[in-house]
C-alpha cells in the first residue's frame, strides 16, 4: 500500500510535468493538475471496481492521495504567484501591433496555421487590425484589436441607451414561478391579464413567458396549443 | 490555509496508515515464518503433534486476521497462503516428510513475498 501511495504521487507529479511539456495547446479550459486529476481518477476507480481481485483500498488510498495532492497545489497555486507560474505558465504575446512574434509561436509550439485558425474563430482575418494576441494559459487566444477597429459603442455616439435588465421566466413549460413574479412586483391578476392578451386562457397553453426590468414580455406559446 | 492543512494532514495519515500497514505484515509474517520453520524442525525430529499444533497455530494466527488482510492485499495472495496452510497440515497429516517440508518451505516463502512486496524499499518503488 505505501508503495502504492508513493507511486501515485511521483506519477502525478511526472505527468503534470509532462502536460505542462506539452504546451498550452493540449490543456485546453483545464489547468494541468486538473486535467492529471481527471484522467487518472477514472482509471483508478474502474481497475477495482472490473478486477474483484484488487481489494477496495488500492482503488481508494490512490484517489484520496490524488485528491489531497490537487488540494495542496490549488492553495499554493492560490497563495504564490510564482508557483502559479511554474504550474500553468504565463501567457504569451503572439501578436503585438499586427506582427507575429515568430519565436513565441516557437516556445508554444503553435503553428501560424492554428494562429490563423484561432483568429478567425475571433471572427478576425487581417493581422493589421490586431494590436495584441495573446495565447492564454488555458490554451485560448485572447484578441484585442487596435482602437480604430473595435466596434463603435452607444456612449461613444452620446446615444442614451436603456438598460434592460435581466429577463426573468415568468411562466416555463407551462408551470407558473410564482418567486419571479413576486422578484418583478406582479401579481398573478396581471399574469393573467397579460396571458388573455396573448390568446393564452391557461398558464400550461405557454412555454415561454419572461419580463425584463422595463416590463417588456417575451411570450411563446406552446406549440401543440397553436 | 485550512485546506492546505486537511490536505497535508490526509495525505500523511495516508502515509503513516500505509507505513503501519508495511510494518505489521512484516511481522505477523515473520511470526508465522518462525512457527512453520519450527514447526519443520520438529517434523524432521518425526515429532509430528507438536508439530502440527505449531502449523495450526500458525493458521489460526493468519485466519484471525484474515478480514484485515483481506481488505489489505490481493485476494489472490490470501487465497494461495489459505490454500498452502491446508495443504502443508494435510501432508504432515499424512506423514508425508519430503513433499510435507516442499510444501511448508513454499508457504514460508510466499509469506515472505507478500510481506516484501509492501515494504518501502527503492526495488519496490522502481
Amino acid at each position: 500500500m505505501v508503495i502504492a501511495l508513493l507511486r501515485t504521487v511521483i506519477l502525478y507529479i511526472l505527468i503534470i510535468a509532462g502536460i505542462r511539456l506539452m504546451g498550452k495547446r493540449q490543456v485546453g479550459e483545464l489547468e494541468p493538475s486538473e486535467l492529471v486529476l481527471a484522467l487518472l481518477i477514472a482509471d483508478l476507480a474502474a481497475v477495482p471496481m472490473q478486477d474483484l481481485g484488487i481489494p477496495l483500498a488500492a482503488g481508494v488510498m490512490p484517489i484520496l492521495a490524488l485528491l489531497a495532492l490537487t488540494m495542496v497545489i490549488s492553495v499554493l497555486n492560490l497563495r504564490s504567484l510564482r508557483f502559479r507560474a511554474l504550474l500553468c505558465g504565463r501567457p504569451s504575446m503572439v501578436v503585438e501591433n499586427g506582427r507575429v512574434i515568430e519565436h513565441e509561436l516557437r516556445r508554444n509550439r503553435f503553428t501560424l496555421d492554428e494562429l490563423m485558425e484561432e483568429l478567425r474563430l475571433n471572427g478576425v482575418t487581417d493581422l493589421n487590425t490586431i494590436k495584441y494576441a495573446i495565447l492564454e494559459t488555458n490554451g485560448q487566444l485572447s484578441v484585442l484589436l487596435r482602437a480604430e477597429e473595435q466596434p463603435i459603442t452607444v456612449k461613444q455616439m452620446n446615444h442614451k441607451a436603456e438598460e434592460p435588465g435581466l429577463p426573468l421566466p415568468l411562466i416555463n413549460d407551462g408551470r407558473v414561478i410564482e418567486p419571479n413574479l413576486r422578484v418583478r412586483g406582479l401579481s398573478r391578476a396581471w399574469l393573467d391579464d397579460c396571458l388573455a392578451q396573448h390568446n393564452a386562457r391557461r398558464p400550461e397553453e405557454v412555454f415561454l413567458l419572461t419580463v425584463d426590468e422595463q416590463g417588456k414580455v417575451y411570450f411563446a406559446a406552446k406549440e401543440e396549443q397553436k | 490555509m485550512k485546506r492546505l492543512w486537511i490536505a497535508l494532514g490526509l495525505l500523511g495519515l495516508l502515509l503513516t496508515a500505509t507505513l503501519y500497514n508495511a510494518q505489521y505484515l512484516d511481522r505477523l509474517t515473520g511470526q508465522l515464518c518462525v512457527q512453520l520453520l519450527q514447526a519443520e524442525q520438529l517434523a524432521a525430529r518425526e515429532d509430528w503433534g507438536q508439530s502440527e499444533a505449531l502449523i495450526r497455530a500458525a493458521q489460526g494466527a493468519w485466519d484471525a486476521r484474515e478480514f484485515y488482510l483481506h481488505v489489505t492485499l490481493r485476494h489472490g495472495d490470501t487465497d494461495q497462503i489459505k490454500t498452502g496452510f491446508d495443504e502443508t497440515l494435510r501432508l504432515l497429516r499424512s506423514r508425508e516428510g519430503g513433499e510435507y517440508a516442499a510444501a511448508s518451505a513454499r508457504l514460508v516463502r510466499q509469506l515472505q513475498l507478500i510481506s516484501e512486496a509492501e515494504q518501502l524499499t527503492l526495488e519496490n518503488l522502481l
